[in-house]
């Protein structure tokens, strides 16, 4: 078992260290989860509606189409560098190699969610009087199982001749729940009303990260095999 | 089942596919009588309900055919499955269609963000998704794989997508045929009116299913001879 979660580290930690030394998609992210929060809070008549009352769906709308941005070149450094057939050769357990690359996308993202409410707080002048415990329950549930829908989609993307932009098409419709669920609990949240209300939430998004997760893990090596 | 066969029971089926929507045309025009409450558009439930129907019987298929090829890799369960796709496409576009034309009378607008109007086009969408993937890789047999893995997802996702935007609001009438409260509560020719559209459909869904099953297999069978002829390569299809 040790030896299992030491190997989803090692590819979880070779793709964080690859980003840290490069900084390539993070950099990228920061600067677009600024820019939407800009070009947002400018696309906003205030005079009809109240910015905060709408900021929550605006973060989760971010979050998700930052994500993409950053989930779809998951794989392209491997398949670029040939890296991936090294890989596929060696004796890591395809689904262990899959978790791995969840667990660095979801390190990754959590990063940019993180700049993702503290830009849209300033920018929005959102007061947050809920619980930060159960905020953040609810973003890294919602996090984890966007992460392994689109980690699964950004392989299969990669091997097609459509590349990136078949990762909207496939995954946009799947996420439904996670933006029901995360967006309304996060509005929740920030309104100050009670835990008992995003229970449910919470539930909902715990059930898509496990489904997915491990769906994602059983079906990975049909998708990245030759 | 042999070539012949086949096309024996894509030809009767689809006869009498064709002569039970005949037949169900005139009930519907002709027969049925009018319900009470929401009036002459109730009409179009008869193919509304009935194209619902076979549209779920066909993604049903691509679910259970998508696993059950990735788990055996034989080549007849996918085409079993992409059969059932394109065929459920078909009918869930007449259900979107339809839906639409009644909600205009009944709610006074073309689209409402109601729970199963919204998972229907979702499924819609999960199904395009079905068809482009399929068709994007240069080696057939992985776009295959990948077209099942996404059959497999689809299926997982379809009820969490329905109960999160039931979770919100509903207006969709409710289940009345089926329903538990109060079965079979319709007026005798109401219920035999829906259910010769559901056989009606369900013949043209069959005949539709067999054929294009048929052409899968002769577009598998070409590609075969054609990587087996010396100095060519097997077609793309």
């Amino acid at each position: 078992m040790s030896t299992y979660i030491g190997l989803v580290w090692a590819i979880a930690r070779k793709d964080l260290l690859v980003e840290f030394r490069t900084r390539e998609r993070l950099t990228s992210l920061g600067a677009f989860v600024v820019l939407i929060g800009v070009l947002f809070n400018f696309s906003i008549d205030t005079a009809v509606v109240r910015p905060q009352d709408i900021a929550p769906a605006l973060i989760w709308m971010t979050i998700i189409f930052g994500g993409m941005l950053g989930m779809g070149r998951t794989f392209r450094l491997e398949e670029q560098d040939g890296a991936l057939a090294g890989i596929l050769q060696s004796p890591i357990p395809l689904d262990a190699f899959y978790l791995g690359k969840v667990l660095g996308n979801f390190l990754l993202l959590s990063v940019m969610v993180a700049l993702v409410f503290l830009v849209f707080g300033a920018f929005f002048r959102l007061t947050f009087s809920g619980n930060p415990v159960t905020l953040f329950g609810v973003v890294a549930l919602g996090v984890l199982g966007f992460v392994s829908l689109t980690t699964l989609f950004s392989a299969m993307a990669t091997r097609s001749s459509m590349g990136e932009g078949l990762l909207p098409v496939l995954v946009f419709p799947l996420l439904v729940p996670v933006l029901v669920y995360g967006a309304t609990a996060t509005g929740r949240l920030y309104a100050g009303r009670p835990i008992a209300e995003v229970t449910g939430n919470l539930r909902m998004l715990a059930a898509f990260a496990i489904i997915f997760t491990v769906s994602g893990a059983g079906l990975f090596r049909f998708v990245i095999e030759e | 089942m042999s070539e012949k066969q086949i096309r024996w029971a894509i030809g009767i089926l689809g006869a009498l596919g064709v002569a039970t929507v005949v037949l169900l045309h005139w009930m519907v025009f002709f027969w049925v009588p009018t319900e009470s409450t929401m009036g002459i558009v109730q009409r179009i439930f008869y193919v509304h309900v009935p194209a619902w129907w076979v549209a779920f019987l066909g993604f049903g298929l691509v679910a259970l055919c998508s696993a059950v090829y990735l788990w055996l890799g034989d080549e007849r369960l996918d085409r079993a499955a992409l059969a059932g796709a394109e065929a459920g496409m078909i009918f869930t576009t007449i259900g979107l269609l339809t839906g639409p034309l009644w909600g205009r009378v009944a709610w006074g607008t073309w689209w409402e963000w109601e729970p199963r109007l919204t998972s229907a086009l979702i499924l819609w969408f999960i199904y395009l998704g079905y068809f482009l993937v399929r068709r994007s890789t240069a080696n057939p047999e992985q776009g295959k794989r990948f077209a099942a893995v996404v059959g497999v997802i689809g299926v997982l996702d379809i009820p969490l997508i329905h109960v999160s935007v039931t979770w919100l609001r509903s207006l969709h009438p409710q289940a009345v045929i089926l329903s538990a409260d109060n079965p079979m509560n319709l007026d005798p020719a109401m219920t035999a009116t829906i259910g010769v559209g559901l056989l009606a459909f369900s013949l043209i869904f069959a005949s539709l299913f067999l054929a294009r099953y048929a052409v899968a297999g002769y577009e598998h069978e070409l590609d075969l001879r054609d990587a087996a002829l010396p100095g060519t390569q097997a077609v793309e299809v």
